[in-house]
């Protein structure tokens, strides 16, 4: 199957090895890839290395909680600010790193690597 | 990356899913004109050879956690990514400025093809690898 990003490229991404959000397939078409929304229907889902939230943006009215984390303080930003935009009350984002996670054990369903490992 | 993995195993929950996901560098890339029915390949796009080391890597720590009993592989699959350009030149000014890709592409049309198309919308399409791994309990 083929899906196509959100729009044209623009500058949007330049010179970011890890990819942009633009550059990326919508949320909703990369979950159908995976197996669709049941995947993380009513689950407490953590997308590490979130980026701008692009992603547990797009899973949130699916899943029970989302939470998101990233070493770079300047997306969790934008991932907050696009989170109060979008009105999301299920989705955290915080600042942090992969090798040390703030969660207790067993703390959720579903983990995601989305373009990170 | 695998203390990341390991971390990833202690914070989810029994049968817990983890999903890893990523661009797929051992499958090329390719330059398409978008038709109205389809695509016109025009070149073929290499990652970058300071990115396979990466991936390679990242293929590693996955390998070495599913060895060590962390996970265990339930499904693996690809799918095809198009990243969009309004033109030939936008296409080939994205692959100069981005690190994940050779800077030029490998033509597999004449250079008069290339330029009776360079106005028309481009894309680049590129395959996106996953795999979805349960938690294992040890």
């Amino acid at each position: 199957m083929s899906i196509d990003a959100a729009g044209p490229v623009g500058d949007v991404g330049r010179h970011v090895p890890a990819f942009s959000s633009a550059l990326r397939p919508r949320p909703i078409d990369e979950l159908a890839e995976w197996g669709g929304p049941a995947l993380v229907r009513g689950k407490r889902v953590l997308d590490l290395g979130c980026g701008d939230g692009r992603f547990a943006l797009g899973v949130a009215s699916f899943a029970a909680s989302v939470e998101g984390l990233d070493p770079d303080e300047e997306v969790i930003a934008a991932a907050k600010k696009a989170a109060r935009k979008a009105g999301a009350r299920n989705v955290r984002f915080g600042v942090g790193a992969a090798q040390r996670l703030p969660h207790a054990d067993g703390a959720f369903d579903v983990v995601l690597l989305s373009w990170t490992l | 990356m695998v203390h990341a993995l390991r971390e990833v195993h202690r914070v989810l929950a029994p049968g817990g899913i983890l999903i890893d996901a990523r661009p797929d560098s051992r499958v090329a890339a390719y330059a398409e004109r978008r038709k109205r029915r389809g695509f016109q390949r025009f070149g073929v796009v290499n990652t970058s050879r300071r990115e396979l080391p990466n991936d390679r890597a990242s293929d590693r720590a996955i390998a070495r956690a599913v060895h060590e009993g962390l996970f265990k592989r339930r499904r693996r699959g690809r799918f095809w990514h198009s990243v969009p350009f309004g033109s030939l030149a936008e296409l080939r000014q994205y692959l100069w400025e981005h690190l994940r890709f050779v800077r030029r592409a490998r033509w597999v049309v004449d250079e008069a093809t290339r330029m009776r198309y360079a106005n028309e919308p481009f894309v680049i399409r590129r395959a996106v690898r996953y795999e979805i791994l349960e938690r294992a309990t040890r």
